[in-house]
């Protein structure tokens, strides 16, 4: 009885997975969300399709939304993982995860192709953009500075009734790009740039 | 009579057994399923999914070690889709496993190896991933490579299936590693060894520890065996490369509960080359033995002989051939008339025994039940049978064990019934009566103050009655009370500490002028010791001889001594506790100018003026084909059959131990036993 509990418990995870997968736009971020998740949740790991395959996903995801070594390839390996795992899964979970990946390239290939160039539309992968601090909006508030945790803004905040201050930068080693200074920015001045890819 | 099904396989018609599974039928078609995982005789687990085939009438693919066969059903193994899954599998397995078959010990034999080379896979499509685990090579045995392990889980199961348990999985997925409890080097585990393990890695992961650059599979020359040092006998396969043993592994069929060889077996081997082996004969010159030739040593030893002549006694062990055991007697009985022969075997065993014990297949038996015996793989009491009965239970087998204290067997077994094994014996008796089993009347008669009948008694004696083919292993001292049950139902069988101790008493010695403890005890002006016998002081003697492969504390004391090739040098059969005879084929020259049993004993008599006859496959044959004849027996132990199996078995065993790598072992375990 426990188990069946655990069972559906689990069951229940993957839809979880898939749901909460939605909440990124970029299809390469909700591809590679669903299988950090499922190979550390749902997956029971007990047949090579699956748990190897999953593996390897994860690398070329990680690949492609970090766009090193990246090659047009991937996306065709990503596919033949998903159908191999559709084919040779022991049970539904491998299988469904199998079906997520081939229906998810399919619908945005356009998207995943960008990133094999580098390029991220969405904005949500990291490692393709870069953000950046209009200095003709920025006001030198001080709130991105605040709420910045990577302390990845260079700038002193400014006083009042005080001038010669410089408007703010951003370190872009250090930035993560998570977002939070953007929300804080009254003025609108962080700007998300989509790097140029080096060939395209 | 077997059911059999017809199936199609590839196109191939066959007919196979009902009940077993594709992978199992495809062979027996000649046709071979890919697989990593499957093992035989246990059931498919389906982790690989190389054995993905498609059935008729099926829209998906199935997995063959796990799909039984149905009549007519229509089967392709070779399909493009099942053919696409595999090489995926594959391709992905290579991307994580060391592309080093030149060098690689197990190339030749390894499975990813070989189905790499099937699908045209020179390397991995995928990213490569390196792992970096640490190598376990603490010990003398098992080395554990985890950068090889491809996961396919068989030593977990196999490990698990005899009742070890020592490994098994920690991680998930591609990190997922096969360990010890808590990650600890086999040492510091509750691991025997045995090297299981060893024998069902597909793969370079689980190896001898000795083997790097000791020769590749296609370099050995292949003999299969009889391991003779202890009553399990069981079959083995050695492999020989440029004169010397390299590995031995368990030569049973596959599938069978009986695949299985423990630390001795495979890997006492190393004494055969050790300093203590003794070489050339040695007589004893002015109180102190030196090398003689054996033309010397024989005009000696037949001297001797003629003038002791009644006065002679051979004491012989019962760890021999049947060859040696049938020239042993045709010596004593043509040449030196005598009939002061015996063997080690009355200290444990009578003759009525040997001709009553049955004939047995434990791999076709539904229920054991275990009289007396202390099996155990831990302290290596006929540490294969304690194997070949766990893994029955685990495929599904009932046991029942009585016996006066708790076994290890008692913690798998579905009853024990403790406590005086006689009256549990009578009990059942009792209770398979009162539910209605016919009783002999006889039986009947010996039944008597029959105690309690508890509810385990009448559970027992339903399993009993339930089961289609019920086994019965019994120690010697007991055979009589518990052939009362075999009479019953169930085939009965007495278990052996010394390996052909069925063997050499059929071919005629026998003990029934004189036991062991007798002979050793009274006074002959000569004794003559054939083969390994735990005697450790001189008995009163005028000469004593000795005819053993290793210098021992009886040999240390002898006035002559002759060198006997072991076992693993001599060609011939012996009769295994079950019944079946086996067959020893000679592996390697053996050493130095050590002779057989029986060529020493054919010299010996050719100088005294007998040519002994050769002995035949047919007499062997003829003595070995015993009916057994059960009958209703007095409820009581038999006299003087009681012996410590585990003490006896180390005893027989100690020139083994003491001259190889088990000697780490004992010293291990020593160490272990002090914590």
């Amino acid at each position: 009885m426990e188990e069946v509990k655990r069972l559906e418990e689990k069951e229940k995870k993957l839809d979880d997975i898939r749901r909460e997968s939605e909440n990124k736009k970029c299809p390469v971020q909700r591809l590679l969300y669903y299988i950090d998740e499922f190979i550390s949740g749902p997956m029971c790991s007990k047949c090579f399709p699956c748990s190897l395959g999953t593996a390897e996903a994860r690398i070329r995801l990680r690949r492609i939304s970090k766009h090193t070594e990246t090659d047009i390839k991937d996306i065709e390996v990503l596919e033949r993982i998903g159908a191999m795992m559709i084919e040779g899964s022991f049970c539904k979970k491998g299988k469904d995860t199998g079906k997520f990946i081939i229906d998810l390239i399919n619908s945005s290939k356009e998207e995943f192709q960008n990133h094999i160039y580098g390029i991220c539309s969405s904005t949500e992968c990291i490692a393709l953009i870069e953000y950046i601090i209009d200095p003709e909006l920025c006001t030198m508030c001080g709130k991105c500075l605040e709420v910045c945790k990577e302390k990845a803004i260079l700038g002193e905040k400014k006083k009042p009734f005080q001038t010669g201050y410089l408007p703010f930068e951003i370190r872009k080693k250090r930035c993560t790009r998570c977002g939070e200074c953007i929300k804080v920015c009254p003025e609108g001045a962080i700007k998300i740039n989509i790097l140029k890819p080096e060939f395209a | 009579m077997e059911e059999v099904v017809k199936i199609n396989i590839d196109g191939k018609e066959v007919e196979v057994p009902a009940g077993i599974n594709l992978i199992d039928a495809a062979e027996i078609a000649g046709i071979h399923i890919p697989n990593l995982c499957y093992m035989k005789g246990m059931k498919g687990v389906g982790a690989c999914r190389l054995c993905l085939v498609e059935v008729e009438g099926l829209k998906a693919p199935v997995i063959a070690c796990n799909t039984k066969v149905r009549d007519n059903m229509i089967v392709k193994t070779k399909t493009e889709r099942v053919q696409e899954v595999r090489k995926f599998v594959i391709d992905l397995l290579l991307s994580m496993h060391p592309l080093d078959c030149m060098t690689c010990t197990k190339s030749g034999i390894c499975n990813l190896q070989k189905y790499a080379y099937e699908f045209e896979l020179k390397e991995s499509s995928f990213t490569r991933k390196k792992f970096g685990y640490p190598v376990d090579a603490a010990n003398p045995f098992i080395k554990r490579d985890p950068d090889y392990c491809i996961l396919c889980g068989r030593c977990v199961r196999v490990c698990k299936e005899q009742g070890t348990n020592v490994l098994d999985f920690m991680g998930r997925g591609i990190e997922s590693k096969v360990v010890t409890a808590n990650d600890r080097p086999l040492q510091e585990s509750e691991c025997t060894f045995c090297g299981s393990c060893v024998d069902a890695c597909p793969v370079n992961a689980l190896l001898e520890a000795d083997r790097w650059r000791k020769g590749r599979e296609w370099e050995y020359e292949k003999y299969n065996s009889v391991c003779m040092l202890c009553g399990c006998a069981c079959e083995i396969k050695v492999s020989v490369r440029e004169g010397d043993i390299q590995k031995i592994n368990s030569g049973a069929k596959d599938g069978s509960v009986e695949k299985y060889l423990c630390a001795y077996g495979r890997f006492g081997f190393d004494s055969l080359r050790a300093e203590s082996r003794l070489s050339t004969p040695l007589k004893r010159v002015n109180g102190e033995l030196k090398e003689t030739t054996w033309e010397d040593a024989i005009n000696i030893v037949s001297t001797k002989l003629k003038e002791a002549g009644k006065n002679t006694c051979i004491i012989s062990s019962a760890s021999i051939t049947n060859e040696d055991a049938i020239t042993l007697k045709r010596f004593a009985t043509e040449v030196l008339k005598t009939q002061n022969i015996g063997s080690t075997i009355s200290l444990y065993s009578d003759p009525k025994v040997f001709k009553n014990s049955g004939k047995a297949d434990i791999n076709s038996s539904d229920l054991i039940i275990v009289i007396g015996l202390n099996l155990s793989q831990w302290d290596r009491v006929l540490p294969a049978i304690d194997a070949a009965v766990r893994k029955r239970v685990n495929r599904g087998a009932k046991l029942i064990v009585i016996n006066e204290a708790e076994t290890g067997l008692s913690t798998v077994a579905s009853i024990n019934l403790r406590g005086n094994e006689i009256e549990s014996i009578k009990a059942i008796i009792t209770a398979l009566k009162q539910s209605g089993a016919e009783i002999d009347k006889q039986t009947e008669e010996y039944l008597s103050d029959v105690r309690e009948i508890t509810e385990e008694i009448t559970k027992s004696a339903g399993m009993i009655l339930n089961a289609k083919s019920p086994l019965i292993l019994v120690s010697p001292e007991l055979f009589n009370a518990a052939s009362n049950l075999a009479l019953i139902k169930g085939d009965i069988i007495a278990v052996y500490p010394e390996s052909n101790a069925r063997g050499v008493a059929l071919m005629g010695i026998e003990t029934e002028s004189k036991s062991y403890a007798e002979m050793t005890d009274s006074k002959y002006s000569l004794l003559y010791i054939a083969g390994n016998v735990p005697l450790q002081n001189r008995p009163d003697t005028d000469f004593l001889i000795v005819q053993n492969s290793y210098m021992n504390d009886i040999a240390k004391n002898a006035d002559i001594v002759l060198p006997v090739a072991e076992y693993l040098e001599t060609s011939g059969t012996i009769i295994d506790y079950a019944g079946r005879i086996k067959h020893l084929n000679r592996a390697i020259d053996s050493h130095g100018k050590s002779k057989s049993h029986r060529e020493i004993f054919r010299e010996i008599a050719k100088k005294m003026g007998t040519t002994l006859k050769m002995p035949v496959e047919s007499e062997i044959k003829k003595a070995a084909d015993v009916k057994a004849k059960i009958s209703a027996m007095p409820f009581e132990k038999t006299k003087n059959l009681h012996f410590e199996p585990d003490k006896f078995i180390e005893t027989l065993n100690l020139t083994v131990i003491n001259n190889s790598r088990l000697i780490w072992l004992k010293e291990a375990f020593e160490v272990k036993a002090e914590k």
